[in-house]
């Protein structure tokens, strides 16, 4: 049966196989899983630090320690359906935007080799915006308990609908990947609303050799939110000052675009990684550039690592808004109230940089233990990547927040 | 005489540690149908990764591995490709549930090994070479 099983494997590795047996189209189909258990502890309890800037709830406010932040659980079906053709289904439980544990499918497609090098993917796919992005939600398959937020951030939607084409080649001892991604998403928001984008586009590309890795990806959306256009439309009422702030700040079909590099060195016993992104729009959500830098030294089962990361905003993060000198008092009312919101949207941007300490333990197989601290610095006037903020909040602070976390596969 | 008897003792020792240590190294085999000789640890690494289904030559490669939890197997890896059971682990997540790849077939010690890889010509394996095992049939890939 063995011998069999190597037979159908190389003709599914090359079709035109050296191997001259004939054997049977078997298909088959293999189950496997991931999942995260972890709580997370916040000294700031007037907001609620988050992994999924779509979750509700999160670690500081609404629970001092809480299990929501990073615990998942992820459940994948791989079917080869014949040698070229396999198809994958993922469904992940994890906190969603209205705070139910409800499944949600995060993987679905069915993926063509038209050549050992060349492949194409129909469906559901991760977005690889970044160089961990594929699996950022397989805790066991990274190096920290979540990635950095200054970073992935940028690109809270992790999936899309569409299709991608991926071109494999190797010369010498370099394996270089070029992947093409073209669909749609919807996202919904804790709270109500949705983030709409349409003709997202990626290109990404990775260079491997060895130890060593390089990626470089650029991707372009167009982004609406509609629940914002009624603010937006509002402002338009005020003439040709207040058309300008809804045309600079609206998300209705704007473009938006980011760009990130990456490098990862990793010989075995110590690894370091980093990332950079900038991301652009002529809306609200600022133009951000973040990075981090992230190193760690291989002790055994023990892997201790620190990070750290920064994320900024070019740009102003506030507005004078619509000039009230001259309005009628009802009018001006109005005005005050629409400065308000806009400087409410523009204001709230992530801004901060932080210090992660943290260690990884692989104490059984396919099981792994994490513990890490963070210290956020938000810069002054910013919340930071914090969500849920009270009136009792104070931005521009320090938080600091202490991680656990067990990472298993199956 | 006790120094003739310690002499003997050490030459003994040192025998025994000859063939325990010969015993103890992981070899890459394949078969003697295979016209591969040497791979560099790169390509050994890349085939066993799943980045590499194809020798320079352009002939296929298809890695076979053993059980996880296998002595053998941790110390193929360790020796070889320089990484931890869990360090292959987490690589193996990392293709797995992106859908870019299964880990390689395994199967239950030398002698399985030695059989498979002996019955297929593109295959690929590793093995404690115990006596008898690398007979006729496979030949000893030099990793350089």
């Amino acid at each position: 049966m063995t011998r069999w099983e190597i037979v159908f494997l190389s003709a599914l590795l090359v079709p035109a196989a050296v191997v001259e047996a004939q054997v049977e189209d078997s298909p088959t189909l293999s189950i496997q899983g991931f999942g995260t258990f972890g709580v997370v502890h916040s000294d700031e309890d007037q907001a609620d630090f988050v992994s999924n800037l779509f979750a509700p709830k999160g670690a500081g406010h609404s629970d001092d320690w809480s299990a929501h932040v990073d615990s998942r659980l992820g459940l994948q079906l791989t079917a080869n359906l014949s040698p070229r053709l396999t198809s994958v289904v993922q469904a992940v439980s994890e906190q969603r935007y209205d705070g139910s544990y409800e499944p949600s499918i995060e993987w679905a497609n069915v993926m063509f080799e038209v050549t050992p090098a060349l492949s194409v993917r129909l469906g559901r796919m991760m977005q690889p915006s970044f160089m961990t992005s594929e699996y950022r939600k397989v805790g066991y398959a990274i190096p920290w308990i979540r990635p950095p937020e200054e970073v992935y951030r940028m690109v809270p939607v992790t999936n899309f609908d569409g299709i991608d084409v991926n071109y494999r080649s190797r010369f010498g001892d370099y394996t270089h990947t070029l992947r093409g991604s073209y669909g749609r998403k919807d996202a919904k928001v804790a709270g109500g609303g949705e983030v709409k984008s349409r003709d997202t586009m990626l290109l990404t590309n990775t260079l491997e050799r060895g130890a060593a890795t390089l990626f470089a990806s650029y991707g372009r959306y167009r982004l609406t939110i509609e629940d914002l256009n009624p603010l937006f439309d509002a402002f338009q009422q005020f003439g040709p000052e207040g058309e300008a702030i809804a045309d600079r700040y609206d998300v209705d079909d704007k473009r938006f675009e980011i760009i990130n590099v990456g490098v990862r060195y990793d010989p075995g016993e110590w690894f370091v990684m980093g990332e950079w992104a900038r991301s652009d729009s002529r809306t609200f959500i600022g133009d951000s550039r973040g990075w981090y830098v992230t190193g760690g030294y291989r002790l055994g089962d023990v892997t201790p690592y620190v990070t750290l990361a920064r994320v900024r905003v070019d740009g102003e993060t506030s507005h004078p808004g619509i000039s009230m000198v001259g309005l009628p008092p009802p009018l001006a009312a109005q005005a005050d109230g629409l400065n308000a919101a806009l400087n409410g949207l523009l204001g709230n941007v992530a801004q901060q940089k932080s210090l992660s300490l943290g260690a990884r333990w692989d104490f059984a197989r396919n099981l792994a233990l994490k513990a890490q601290y963070d210290h956020i610095d938000l810069d002054s006037g910013s919340p930071g990547t914090l969500v849920n903020t009270q009136p009792g909040f104070d931005p521009g602070g320090t938080v600091n927040l202490f991680s656990l976390a067990l990472d298993f596969v199956y | 005489m006790p120094t003739r008897f310690t002499a003997t003792g050490w030459g003994a020792l040192l025998f025994c540690l000859m063939i325990g240590s010969a015993w103890a190294e992981v070899v890459v085999v394949v078969s003697v149908q295979n016209p591969v000789e040497t791979l560099s640890r790169a390509e050994l690494s890349d085939i066993y990764l799943g980045r590499l289904n194809r020798l320079p030559n352009g002939a296929s490669v298809v890695p076979i591995d053993q059980r996880e939890g296998t002595s053998t197997r941790g110390e193929f890896y360790k020796k070889y490709l320089g990484i931890t059971p869990a360090q292959v682990k987490a690589h193996w997540s990392r293709l797995i549930f992106t859908g870019r790849g299964q880990p390689p077939r395994s199967v239950p010690g030398d002698d399985a090994v030695a059989d498979v890889v002996a019955e297929a010509p593109n295959a690929i394996g590793y093995l404690d070479p115990g006596p008898g095992l690398v007979d006729d049939r496979l030949r000893v890939v030099t990793v350089e």
